[in-house]
């Protein structure tokens, strides 16, 4: 299939664009819950983990629902902002960054966690501020893990079909990820065609897992 | 256990034992704009004979597919000729079992809230039309027959970067609804049964495409005569009358120009 | 020093910690068995931790008052602290460690220049080793260093020796007395060994279950009476 190399490309873009745009929230969202305690803590993780279990096409109706041009949120993107979501890339990419979400904050958690707190506090007594500490101690001493948190929700990203199907649709050249495409050749009937977009679709996988455990089993340098 | 626990699961067994015992399970395989009317028939024909038909809706290349993959269906319902043109190819289909009963046509539909004002296919062109929801032009038999019609009134090198492609010809309603799009295409039928959309242009008969919906008897049917006896159901005034209720039309005859039943 | 902690209360899981002295040590020793509130002690002058009610107050500031809900923030109490582990940062070097609190600031006594305490406590030679590569008795020379080059007003140190072999401790113990000796910082050291104690403290501040049953100096301490009879002391 001529257009497997702009439909790989796309996936990638989406996805990368996703998981970066993800990333400040759940970074900042998964130190809280590894170094904080509050009330209704828990229900914030709970609610955290929901587009992990939900089906995915289920969150992909919640989704547009509150987004649609004629709901409040949508409208308002919409009309104030010019911006349409549904059935544009726009709408891939928000069902990336939504349906990686919670696995990018429980892996970034886990990673923060490993961060000894006696290495901050004992910072803070050589008077770094809460910022410098974040900075020189706990974000390098998280990195290795914080990497393979990305990547892994990164993975997760390009194979997005559930929610991204209900939001965005598939519209050839404009919404067309690899999952996309795959299910739509299967549809026509054309499978044999779609072995293409499989191969790549499981070898970049293949390669942001990879990827990530390495990170993860690296010997700090 | 106390009694009013054994209660219920008595009368479940028994309502299982009472539906195996006195009739047949169809699955009927349906393109999804028979929805409506085929859920209110199949109520009545359970009532009448105690068959129950079992609705699997889609679309119908779907529909055709997983027949074609051993799903086990007793009758399949198509939303146009090609595809079950395509199953007796494959010899999937009893023999002589196959008719075909109904027509529709083709709308233009917009939301009832407002949006860009249409009153004329031309209009779709327009450059305040930014969106236009099709079931999948490529598969699907609503939108097949949307890409002819639009094909054949020149607009769809127009059109064609406007199209939202669409799962099945409901979810195209849907997005039409929900005001996703500016303007969707879909079965007259579609349109009269929702509340959110209005009719902006009904395509005439004679310059739409020929729309049928064949219906045969699925060769691997595990209850042939109850299957055949749907099959014949659905030939009387009354199955009829009840199609034309919610908006089908007669099969157009090969040799006539399509006859319409006069609209209540 | 002069560190005055009035009315601490802060109830822990098996005891409430209640303290109410005032440390004018060169080297108070803070003595007690594990659990008695030590370490809990030590975080509340750091600012890690708050009491439920009290106040702390280092010279003529005052650092943590909780009834008026005053607590200055840890990294502006300039309040060393090393604790058990020592917790050098893994990923840094041994120079990047030392720096880490190391500002210029004009008060600075010259004492603590990175030279003078790379020189007393003889780590000159592995700045630019990985904290990894060094064996438990570097690593605490270094811990010290590092505390000391951030100029702070008060040295706490929890346990320092604890889990180093005998002939190790006796190699420690004196540069211990060289950063009383030469950079005149005052210390407060938890520890439970005898001999630390009588090596470099002149003050001890005795805890059990969060009470403090003992103040005064060492000598008076380790009379064999004092094991026997639990008897609070009169503030000095």
């Amino acid at each position: 299939m001529e257009e497997t190399f702009e439909i790989t490309l796309f996936t990638l873009g989406v996805a990368a664009l996703g998981t970066f745009l993800a990333f400040p929230f759940a970074i900042g969202l998964a130190w809280l819950l590894a170094r904080r305690n509050w009330w209704g803590k828990s229900l914030i993780e709970t609610l955290v983990a929901l587009p992990l279990v939900i089906p995915p096409v289920a969150t992909g109706l919640l989704l547009l629902l509150l987004l649609g041009r004629r709901s409040p949120v949508g409208s308002f993107v919409e009309n104030t902002l010019g911006l349409e979501i549904i059935f544009t890339w726009r709408a891939v990419v928000l069902a990336a960054a939504i349906m990686s979400f919670p696995l990018l904050v429980r892996s970034a958690r886990v990673a923060f966690e490993g961060v000894s707190p006696r290495l901050e506090q004992v910072a803070r007594t050589l008077g770094a501020s809460p910022g410098k500490v974040f900075a020189t101690i706990t974000l390098p001493l998280a990195a290795r893990g914080l990497v393979a948190a990305t990547l892994l929700a990164f993975a997760r990203a390009l194979g997005e079909f559930g929610a991204t199907v209900m939001i965005a649709g598939y519209i050839p050249g404009k919404t067309a990820t690899l999952s996309l495409s795959i299910y739509h050749l299967v549809q026509l009937g054309r499978d044999g065609e779609a072995l293409g977009l499989l191969f790549w679709s499981i070898a970049l996988a293949f390669g942001a897992v990879w990827l990530g455990e390495w990170f993860l089993k690296r010997r700090a340098s | 256990m106390n009694f009013h626990r054994i209660r219920p699961l008595f009368f479940g067994l028994w309502a299982v034992f009472a539906t195996v015992l006195s009739g047949a399970e169809l699955n009927v395989f349906a393109a999804a704009s028979l929805s409506d009317a085929l859920k209110v028939m199949s109520k009545d024909y359970e009532a009448k004979t105690g068959d129950k038909l079992l609705l699997n809706l889609a679309a119908s290349n779907v529909l055709a597919r997983q027949i074609k993959e051993g799903a086990p269906a007793d009758l399949f319902f198509s939303a146009d000729l090609a595809k079950m043109d395509d199953l007796e190819k494959a010899g999937l289909i009893a023999p002589d079992s196959r008719t075909t009963l109904l027509s529709n046509s083709l709308v233009i539909v917009v939301n009832r809230e407002g949006g860009p004002a249409i009153t004329a296919p031309a209009d779709l062109a327009k450059a305040s039309v930014g969106r236009i929801a099709l079931a999948e032009p490529q598969t699907v038999p609503a939108g097949i027959y949307a890409k002819e019609y639009l094909q054949k009134a020149g607009l769809w090198k127009q059109v064609i970067d406007k199209v939202v492609p669409t799962e099945s010809v409901r979810s195209c309603l849907l997005a039409v609804e929900l005001g996703n799009v500016d303007a969707g295409i879909v079965y007259k039928t579609d349109a009269l049964i929702s509340k959110k959309v209005k009719v902006a242009y009904e395509i005439p008969a004679a310059e739409g495409p020929k729309i049928s919906y064949p219906v045969a008897v699925v060769r691997e049917s595990k209850s042939p005569e109850a299957a055949r006896r749907f099959a014949a159901y659905l030939k009387t005034p009354e199955a009829l009358a009840l199609f034309s209720k919610y908006g089908f039309q007669a099969a157009p005859k090969p040799e006539a120009a399509p006859a319409a039943v006069p609209k209540r | 020093m002069n560190l005055r902690l009035q009315d601490i209360h802060l109830p822990l899981s098996e005891f409430t910690l209640k303290v109410d002295v005032l440390l004018k040590g060169r080297v108070t020793a803070l003595f007690g068995a594990s659990g008695s509130g030590k370490t809990t002690l030590l975080e509340i002058v750091a600012g890690l931790r708050r009491p439920a009610s009290g106040r702390v107050q280092l010279s003529n500031s005052v650092l943590t008052d909780a009834g008026a809900r005053l607590s200055v923030p840890v990294h502006r109490r300039d309040i060393g602290y090393v604790p058990q582990e020592g917790a050098l940062f893994p990923h840094l070097s041994v120079r990047q460690n030392l720096l880490y609190g190391f500002t210029s600031k004009p008060e600075r006594p010259a004492a603590l220049s990175f030279a003078h305490v790379v020189e007393v406590l003889e780590i000159g030679t592995l700045a630019d080793r990985r904290v990894a590569t060094l064996s438990g008795g570097e690593k605490q020379r270094v811990a010290f260093g590092r505390a000391l080059l951030a100029a702070p007003r008060l040295l706490l140190l929890d346990e320092p020796l604890a889990g180093l072999d005998l002939p190790l401790k006796e190699r420690l113990l004196p540069y211990l007395g060289r950063i009383r000796d030469e950079f005149a910082i005052p210390m407060l050291y938890v520890t439970h060994a005898a001999n630390e104690v009588m090596a470099l403290c002149d003050e001890v501040l005795a805890l059990d279950k969060g009470q403090v049953w003992f103040q005064g100096n060492p000598q008076e301490f380790f009379e064999p009476s004092q094991t026997v009879s639990y008897v609070v002391r009169a503030k000095s």
